[in-house]
Order: C-alpha cells, then structure tokens, then sequence
C-alpha cells in the first residue's frame, strides 16, 4: 500500500487547478456521471433498503468515482490522485479492528456486517457540542459510567477562565489542555480510567494546537484516538496532514474524521450515497485511518434525519459494512434538542437505520445540531446505548418499517425542532443527576417506542 | 426565431446548466437586434430565478446552482461587449463582501449564501475561507461593499465575528457597512450580542435580510 509520504508527494505532484474548477469541472460532473452510469436511484419508500446487491454496486461506483476525482489538496492547488488498483489494494489491506483503550477498559473495535445482531461497539458523549468548563467534569463522569460505553467523545470547552476560545489562539491551547485534564480526572472518578477517549482533540480546532496538546505529560495516550479531518468535499488541507504525519509517527490511533453534505456539492441523495461511501476509501488511502468518523447531514437542515440523509446512511453503511474492513463510527445529528420527545423519536430511527446497516460502531445521537452550547446530556447518552442494543435485535426489513412509522411522528417538524433545554436547565449541576421532568419525559416516550414495538432490556 | 422564444431559451439554458446552449442563443438574441440588457434581464435572469426557486424549495442543490450561475456567467462573455458599445450597465443590487472568519475552514454554507445573492443580483466578492478580520475589512473598503457577510460553522470561530464588528468600531468604519453573521452555531441572539445588522438562517434569509438593509440605506 502507498505510504504516507507517496501520498504527499502526489499533493506536490498532481495536476494543478483552482478550487473552482475542481468542484465544477470534476467533482460534479463525474459525480453526475457516476450516478448515472451506475443507476444509483434514492428510494423514498424505503429509507433502509435491503437489498445486498444495490449495496455492493454503490461501493463500485465509489471506487470508480474516487479513482476518477480524487483528493484536492488546497495548500498545493493539487489533486492526489489514486488508480483503482492502488484503491482496491487499500482495500484489501483495510485495517478491520483498531484497538484502544487501556487495563480493564483495553478493547478491540471491529467490524459488523448488515443484519449482525452483534451490539455495535458503544461510543458515547460528543466533541462538537461544546460545553462550558465548570460543568465538563459532571458531564464526562456521567458518560464514563455507563458501564456498556467502550469510549467515549469529550466536549470542546467554550472557554477557558471566561475568556472565550478562539480557534488558533493562545486560550484554544490552554482549554486544549485543560479539556483534557478534566476529561482524565472525571473518567478516573468513574471508575474507568483507561476508557479510551476517541475524539481528540474537540477543543483544538487548530492543528498546531492538537499537536501541542497531545504531549504525553497532558494525559493522552496512543491508544486513545485523533480526528484528522476533510474538508468537503473531497478536500483535504496541510493542518490535518501535519496531525496524520505526527500520530503515524507516534504510533497514535488516527481517526478519518468525514462528513458528506446532502445538497451542498454532493446535490440530491444519490450523489450523495456515492460520496459517503468513497470516504472510507479517502480515510484508508489519504488519513491511513485506524478508525473513521463520519456523519452524513443535510445542507439545509443541519441534521441527520430527514428521509433522505437516513437512506443516504443506511445505503452506504450497507456499501462500507460489506465491502470496506474500516471501523466505523457513525454519528447522527438531530433537529430536536435534550429533553423533547422529537429528539428521542430521531434517535430512534437514526440508530435503527445506522445498526442493522451494519455500523461497526455508533455513537450517541447529537441532539440540536449540536450548536446549543452545554446542549447535550447524559440522558442521551443512556438512551443511545440502550436504543442500540436494542436496535441490533431487528433486521433491514424490520428496521425499515420501524423507521417509516418514526419518520410519521417528526419528519413534518423538522423545520421548527426545540432546541431543548441545555445541561444546566435539566440536571442537578451539583449532583450531576437528571431532573424529574427529564426523567419524566425519557420515560413516556421509551414506553411509547415500547408500545410501537421496540424491547428494551 | 421570435424574441419572445429566444428569451425562453436563454432562460432554459442557465435552468439546464448548459453554457454552450447560453452562448448559442445569446449570440442569436444578438444577431436579432434584441437589446443586451433585455437579454439578460428577461433571459439569463429569469433563469436564475427559476433556478433560485427550485433552491428554495429544495428541488435543486447546490451543484445546479453553480452550474447556473457558470452558464449565466457564459452567456454574459457574449452579451457583455455589446452592453460596453451600447455604452449599458446591469443594475446592481449592491456589493455583499462574504467569507469565513479566521480560524474556519469550512465553506459549503458560505458557498451557497454567494451563490444565492449572485443570483438575486447581487455583486459578490468571497474571500474564500479563514480570513483575519483586518483582512476582510480591507478588502470591504477596495470593492466599497455595501455589506460584510461573515461565516462560522464552529462555536470556536465564532468570537472572530465579533472581533471584526469590534474592529470596525476601532477604525471608526462601523457605520459604513451592514454586517451580517451566519453559519450552524449563530442564531439571532448571538448577532444580537455582537451588535450585528442581521443574522440570516438560511440563504434565502440571508438574501432577504440584505435586501432588506439595504433598502433603509436607499
């Protein structure tokens, strides 16, 4: 397989052209060209499919596309460009398990293939929905004692004694390290201190800053994970290939970090399915991924669970389960915020969908598009773990019929969703337990999902 | 071919994304004495608009913006030296300067928003991604934007908003230009507290609030 430094000297060495011109004249027309010539259609009615055969032909149809796209770079106005050959071989070397974590917490996080009743590997907790720093601690403790979590995300600080974080400044390495710090003492305070951290560094948006921060004698150890980013779509900057080169030298787990938009340069489902899937192509070939990422969302709503974002996850979970041996973490973005009923019908679904595809791990649904600061909780969290374990019972078929009576519930209240009420307005911040009316509310609506059909342990 | 079935024409064109179809028939409109600016304003614009309504409802996405706005772009490489002899000038909207602010790189909304003013009529300069605040009020004050348009995906990057409204009002240059803040984590509330002229959703609010704006400057 092509090493790291063969990749970045195609950076340097592939053909030169403007951004423009890249998504313009390549990435859309061949997109448009792959899609038809491979006859990639959305199906409405059935937002997790269940045929094998459409899955494997979309993985084709990735594989062509990316060897015909490749990977724009934009410090070198260059495109790393791959045969189908050098793909395919990356495929059959895909890593297939990346292991984490550490003493009792240690773990191997592998691969599962569509209908595997095999419970996902449980990653917990979230980067990008930031938190302010005097209520981190209770939050992570909380997450980190979920006994079925097998790793965890921590939040991004907002600020860092008052002063808000600016990416790229001084205070963003500062609350770099203190996130860090806190992250440690609070999973230590569970009980669990090896529980592998999977998304470093949230607070850091800053390569230099991710870099600096993850010397050893801040708490951060190899087998914990990184989240080397792209940059959509289909692009890729110097920050991240510097992070890529730093943990590859360290022996660290590196995490390809994806996220396609539905609408945005991918345009309509189709195109967008084909994009998602040669992504894990991009994390084997560009990121030498231990690990991925990856988050489908939809241009105009932010979220993860419109009909067509599900489809899109389910069809290309089922291409990568099947044909492409990265594991996977899969993430969702919901409209609804932490203590509404809309939250936890979307992350229903959205765990359904992503399970039976085959996600080799998921980790628990972002409520609020995760733009509310302190808008996430661990009742989410407890929801996803138990949401997924359940979800692993069903099959496709099953799956989607679940998913279709779900979507009836919020699919018309997308547009308007609540952002709910942030950490400090549902839970006890001394105690760091949930409020009654929370615990209220998550219980009405399991015994409705129970109601519909869904068991919960 | 009648006037009345070459505008329709030009307007299919930028609807298909077909440049050579705009340049074809835009030569045609020429050689039928159709005046340039009737041309493109009952023509290629109308396309646009059809394109942007298409948007709107989400029937189109952004590839189909792009590709009309490239084609619209095709057909003007015809029209636009007969405007010049004719001594003919497009009524601009006005100039909306629209990037991300330092420290994010991510540019798809920002994309879309220039996309969608283009299409409204408005002059757009993007300075792209990750820009310094000193940078983007330089560059307002060369293109003489009527409105500074600042983009952030992340709650990190979004104190650099802030810090060019702050930065403006240190050169004594706040009162020149409306800035308006978008992107996922802003809301209303934010633009609020930064003392912004306007906070829009999404691009078709985005366009809204600058039309809007700019209409109290008239």
């Amino acid at each position: 397989m092509l090493n790291f430094l063969d990749v970045y000297e195609r950076a340097l060495k592939g053909p030169i052209m403007s951004e423009n011109d890249f998504d313009i004249k390549i990435f859309i027309p061949t997109l448009n060209k792959v899609v038809r010539e491979y006859g990639i259609k959305y199906d409405k009615e059935n937002p997790v499919p269940s045929d094998d055969k459409i899955a494997d032909n979309l993985f084709k149809a990735s594989v062509d596309f990316m060897s015909q796209v490749g990977v724009y770079c934009q410090d070198t106005n260059r495109v790393i460009q791959f045969t189908q050959k050098e793909i395919l071989e990356a495929v059959g070397e895909a890593p297939g398990k990346c292991f984490v974590g550490e003493g009792k917490e240690a773990g191997v996080f592998g691969m599962r293939k569509p209908d595997d009743h095999q419970v996902p590997w449980l990653h917990v907790g979230s980067g990008i929905v930031a938190t302010s720093e005097e209520m981190a601690a209770n939050k992570i403790e909380s997450y980190a004692s979920i006994s079925e979590a097998n790793s965890m995300s921590v939040a991004a600080l907002d600020n860092i004694r008052g002063i808000p974080i600016m990416a790229g400044s001084p205070a963003e390495l500062y609350a770099a390290i203190r996130s860090i710090k806190i992250a440690r003492e609070a999973i230590q305070r569970a009980g669990r201190p090896g529980l592998p951290i999977m998304n470093l560094i949230a607070t850091a948006a800053s390569a230099v800053t991710t870099i600096a921060a993850s010397a050893p004698q801040f708490g951060l150890r190899p087998t914990d994970g990184w989240l080397c980013g792209t940059v959509a779509e289909m692009k890729i900057e110097f920050g991240t290939l510097n992070k890529v080169a730093y943990l590859l030298n360290w022996g660290a787990n590196i995490g390809a970090e994806t996220a396609p938009i539905l609408g945005g340069y991918c345009g309509g489902p189709a195109g967008t399915a084909v994009v998602s899937t040669a992504y894990m192509l991009v994390g084997l070939l560009v990121h030498k991924g231990n690990y991925q990422l990856h988050f489908p969302v939809h241009f105009k709503h932010g979220c993860s669970t419109t009909r067509d974002v599900l489809w899109v996850v389910s069809i290309s979970c089922q291409a990568a389960s099947r044909n492409i041996s990265m594991p996977l973490i899969w993430l969702g973005y919901m409209a609804g915020g932490p203590n509404t009923k809309m939250y936890f019908y979307e992350s229903a679904a959205w765990l359904l969908c992503a399970t039976v595809s085959g996600a080799p791990s998921v980790q628990t649904p972002h409520p609020a598009k995760a733009v509310l600061i302190d808008g996430f909780t661990p009742m989410e969290c407890k929801f996803g773990v138990e949401m997924a374990k359940s979800a692993a019972r069903f099959d496709r078929q099953k799956a989607n019929g679940m998913v279709i009576r779900l979507l009836e519930k919020y699919e018309s209240k997308i547009e308007t969703a609540h952002q709910g009420s942030r950490y400090q307005d549902c839970y006890d911040i001394v105690t760091g337990k949930p409020g009654e009316a929370y615990v209220r509310l998550y219980n009405e609506v399991k015994e409705e999902l129970v109601g519909m059909g869904i068991a919960f342990e | 071919m009648e006037k009345k079935k070459i505008l329709e024409n030009l307007a299919a064109a930028i609807v298909e994304g077909d440049r050579n179809k705009a340049k074809e028939v835009a030569k045609e409109a020429l050689s039928n004495r159709i005046d340039p600016l009737e041309a493109i304003e009952q023509g290629l614009s109308k396309g646009m608009t059809t394109v942007g309504e298409r948007f709107e409802k989400g029937e189109a996405y952004l590839p189909e913006l792009l590709m009309a706005a490239d084609t619209f772009n095709a057909g003007m490489e015809i029209l636009k030296p007969e405007m010049e002899v004719q001594k003919k000038q497009v009524a601009k909207a006005g100039t909306v300067l629209i990037g991300t602010v330092k420290g994010d790189v991510h540019s798809i909304g920002k994309n879309i928003v220039a996309t969608v003013l283009e299409i409204h009529g408005f002059e757009v300069r993007d300075l792209g991604v990750d820009n310094p605040s000193l940078n983007i009020i330089q560059e307002a004050e060369k293109v003489k934007a009527d409105v500074i348009a600042l983009s952030s995906l992340m709650t990190t990057t979004m104190p650099a908003q802030k810090e060019v409204i702050e930065t403006l009002k240190e050169m004594h240059l706040r009162d020149k230009y409306f800035v308006i803040v978008g992107g996922g984590p802003v809301n209303q509330e934010w633009a609020d507290k930064i003392g912004a002229d306007g906070y829009g959703k999404s691009a078709v609010q985005a366009v809204e609030i600058v039309k809007k704006l700019l209409a109290k400057k008239r």
